[in-house]
C-alpha cells in the first residue's frame, strides 16, 4: 500500500523571524540573521568564528508549569513551533490520541546547556554535586526530548522517532514521517527538529577550520554560499515544525492543503565520515528522484545545504549538474541565517513551501561572485517570480550522511 | 514547628513551584493536580530545608506513598519528631 502524503500545517522560529510573515519579510529584503556570536563565559572567548545565527527576538510561551518543568531551551523552541502547528490543524484531540498520529522530532543531541550543568559533576565528587543532579534533568537533555515532551503536550500518542543525525536531523524527520503515512503506518505525523544556542557545536566546527572568520566585523556578509570569498559556515540557532497527513484525510476533513511530499531518500558516502562526497550526493538524487518517480527535468528548483564550506559547496554542484544539469534553480538558504544544525532541513523546508506558494524564488544571499569551481549549475542572483512545481531540499550530516527531500506544488 | 505553620509553608511551595492554588487538604495531589514523581523529589528537597536535615534514603522512599497534603503534613511532623 502507497499513499499521498500531503503537509498541512507549518511553523518555524529562525534567526531571520518567527512564522510566515516574519521570515518571507527578511527573505524579501535580503535580511540577515547572522550576528555577533554572544558571550557565554564558557568557549565564546576562544572561538576564532565571532559570528551564529541567532534568534535575537523574544520568544513567548504560555507553556503551564507542568510541562515546563521538563523544557530545556532546545525544547522551548520544539514545542513552540509544534504549538503554533497544532493551534492552526484543527484536528480533534481523539484523532491526536488514536495512536494513529506519531511524531518525528530531533536534535543535535537533546540539550547542550543543560548537559553542561550535569557533566560538572563528572569532575566534583560529592553529595552535593550528586544531588545537583535535578529529578528533570535527564528528560530535559535526552536526545529524544524533543519528540517526547510534543507528545506529552499534546497527547500524541502513535510512534515516536527521534533522528538525531546531526545536519540531517529535520530532513529524516520529514522523510521518516512521509514514510510511515505513505506505508500506512500512521494517518499523520508531527515532524521537525531543533537546536538551542551552543558553542560547543561552534568550537567543533571551529577546531575543524570549517567556521567562517572573515567577516567577524560584518556578520551580516556571511556565509556566502557559491561565493569565491566563502570561508565557512556559520553555525545557528531554530526550530521548525510541519504537519504531514495522508492525502485522503486531509482533503475529507478539509485541511488547507500546501504541498505534497512525492520522494525521499537517505543514504551515506560509506566512507569519511567529514569529507563531502560527490559519488555519495549523486546516489542519493538519484535514489530520491526514483522513490520520487520523477525525471531529473521534472525538478524546478534545489534548496541545496550550500554550508558555504570551500569543498563542501563544490561537491554539491558538481553532484547536482551531474544529475539535473544546469536547468533547476538552486538557492542556499542557510546564506541568509547560518547553519541551523538539526532544525535546517526543516526550515528550509519550510521555506521551500513558502516559495512554491508565492510563486517566488529567493537567491543566495551574499552570492556576489560565484566561484568558478561551482558555475556549472543555475544560481539564483536575485529575487525572481518563478512557478515551482516540484522542490528538492537537500540536507548532508557528519558521519557521511546525505538526504533529498521532494515537495510538489498541490495544483 | 506546629502544624498550622507547616500546613501554611507546604501550600506557599506548592503554589509558588509547582502553581497548585487553593488545594484541598485531601486532594489527590496526582490526579487532581498532575503532581508527578519529578515534582515529589522536588518537595522532598524543599523538606529537608525546611526541617533542616537531609532525609535518609528509607525516609524518601516512604514519601512514595504520600497522596495528598494531610500525609504531607503528617510525614513531615513524623521527621521532626524523629529527630527531636
Amino acid at each position: 500500500m502507497e499513499r499521498r502524503v500531503v503537509i498541512t500545517a507549518e511553523s518555524s522560529i529562525t534567526p531571520i523571524g518567527h512564522g510566515k510573515k516574519e521570515i518571507m519579510g527578511s527573505l524579501m529584503n535580503g535580511r540577515s540573521g547572522v550576528r555577533t556570536l554572544r558571550e557565554d563565559k564558557f568557549l565564546a572567548a576562544y572561538i576564532h568564528s565571532k559570528v551564529f545565527g541567532t534568534v535575537d527576538y523574544e520568544v513567548e510561551y504560555d507553556f503551564p508549569r507542568k510541562f515546563r518543568k521538563t523544557l530545556a531551551p532546545v525544547s522551548f523552541y520544539a514545542c513552540q513551533v509544534a504549538k503554533e502547528v497544532m493551534d492552526s490543524s484543527g484536528l480533534d484531540q481523539d484523532f491526536v490520541s488514536s495512536g494513529r498520529m506519531g511524531v518525528a522530532f530531533g536534535s543535535i543531541h537533546g540539550s547542550p546547556s543543560v548537559q553542561r550543568a550535569i557533566y560538572e559533576t563528572f569532575f566534583n565528587s560529592s553529595e552535593g554535586a550528586y544531588k545537583s543532579i535535578n529529578a528533570s534533568d535527564y528528560l530535559k537533555s535526552m536526545v529524544h526530548t524533543t519528540a517526547v515532551n510534543i507528545t506529552r503536550m499534546f497527547g500524541i500518542t502513535g510512534r515516536v522517532i527521534s533522528s538525531c543525525t546531526a545536519c540531517t536531523t529535520g530532513s529524516q524527520s520529514i522523510g521518516y514521517g512521509y514514510e510511515a503515512i505513505k506505508y500506512g503506518m500512521q494517518d499523520a505525523m508531527l515532524c521537525g527538529a531543533a537546536d538551542e544556542y551552543d558553542t560547543t557545536t561552534v568550537a567543533v566546527f571551529d577546531n575543524l577550520l570549517a567556521c567562517s572568520t572573515a567577516f567577524n566585523e560584518s556578520p551580516e556578509k556571511t556565509p556566502r554560499p557559491f561565493d569565491v570569498n566563502r570561508d565557512g559556515l556559520v553555525v545557528g540557532e531554530g526550530a521548525a515544525a510541519l504537519l504531514l497527513e495522508e492525502y485522503e484525510f486531509a482533503k475529507k476533513r478539509g485541511a488547507a492543503i500546501l504541498g505534497e511530499v512525492v520522494g525521499f531518500t537517505c543514504n551515506n558516502n560509506g566512507g569519511d565520515m567529514i569529507l563531502p562526497s560527490e559519488k555519495g550526493v549523486e546516489q542519493s538524487i538519484a535514489m530520491g528522484l526514483r522513490d520520487a518517480r520523477l525525471n531529473p527535468e521534472d525538478v524546478s528548483f534545489i534548496s541545496a545545504h550550500a554550508t558555504a564550506t570551500k569543498m563542501g559547496d563544490i561537491v554539491e554542484a558538481r553532484a547536482i549538474n551531474s544529475k539535473y544539469g544546469n536547468r533547476p534553480l538552486v538557492s542556499g538558504l542557510k546564506s541568509y541565517m547560518g547553519h541551523t544544525m538539526s532544525a535546517c532541513g526543516a526550515i528550509e523546508s519550510v521555506i521551500a513551501l513558502y516559495m512554491i506558494n508565492e510563486g517566488i524564488v529567493f537567491p543566495t544571499l551574499n552570492l556576489e561572485e560565484v566561484d568558478e569551481r561551482c558555475a556549472m549549475i543555475n544560481h539564483v542572483r536575485e529575487i525572481r517570480d518563478e512557478r515551482i512545481d516540484i522542490a528538492s531540499v537537500q540536507n548532508f550530516a557528519f558521519g557521511g550522511v546525505n538526504t533529498c527531500l521532494f515537495i510538489k506544488r498541490m495544483a | 514547628m506546629t502544624r498550622d505553620e507547616i500546613k501554611k509553608k507546604i501550600l506557599a511551595f506548592l503554589e509558588e513551584e509547582f502553581e497548585i492554588q487553593n488545594p484541598g487538604l485531601d486532594d489527590n495531589l496526582r490526579e487532581k493536580h498532575e503532581f508527578d514523581s519529578i515534582d515529589a523529589i522536588v518537595l522532598l528537597e524543599y523538606i529537608e530545608e525546611l526541617i533542616d536535615s537531609p532525609l535518609l534514603q528509607e525516609e524518601k522512599k516512604r514519601a512514595m506513598d504520600i497522596r495528598n497534603i494531610n500525609q504531607i503534613i503528617d510525614y513531615i511532623e513524623g521527621l521532626i519528631r524523629a529527630r527531636s
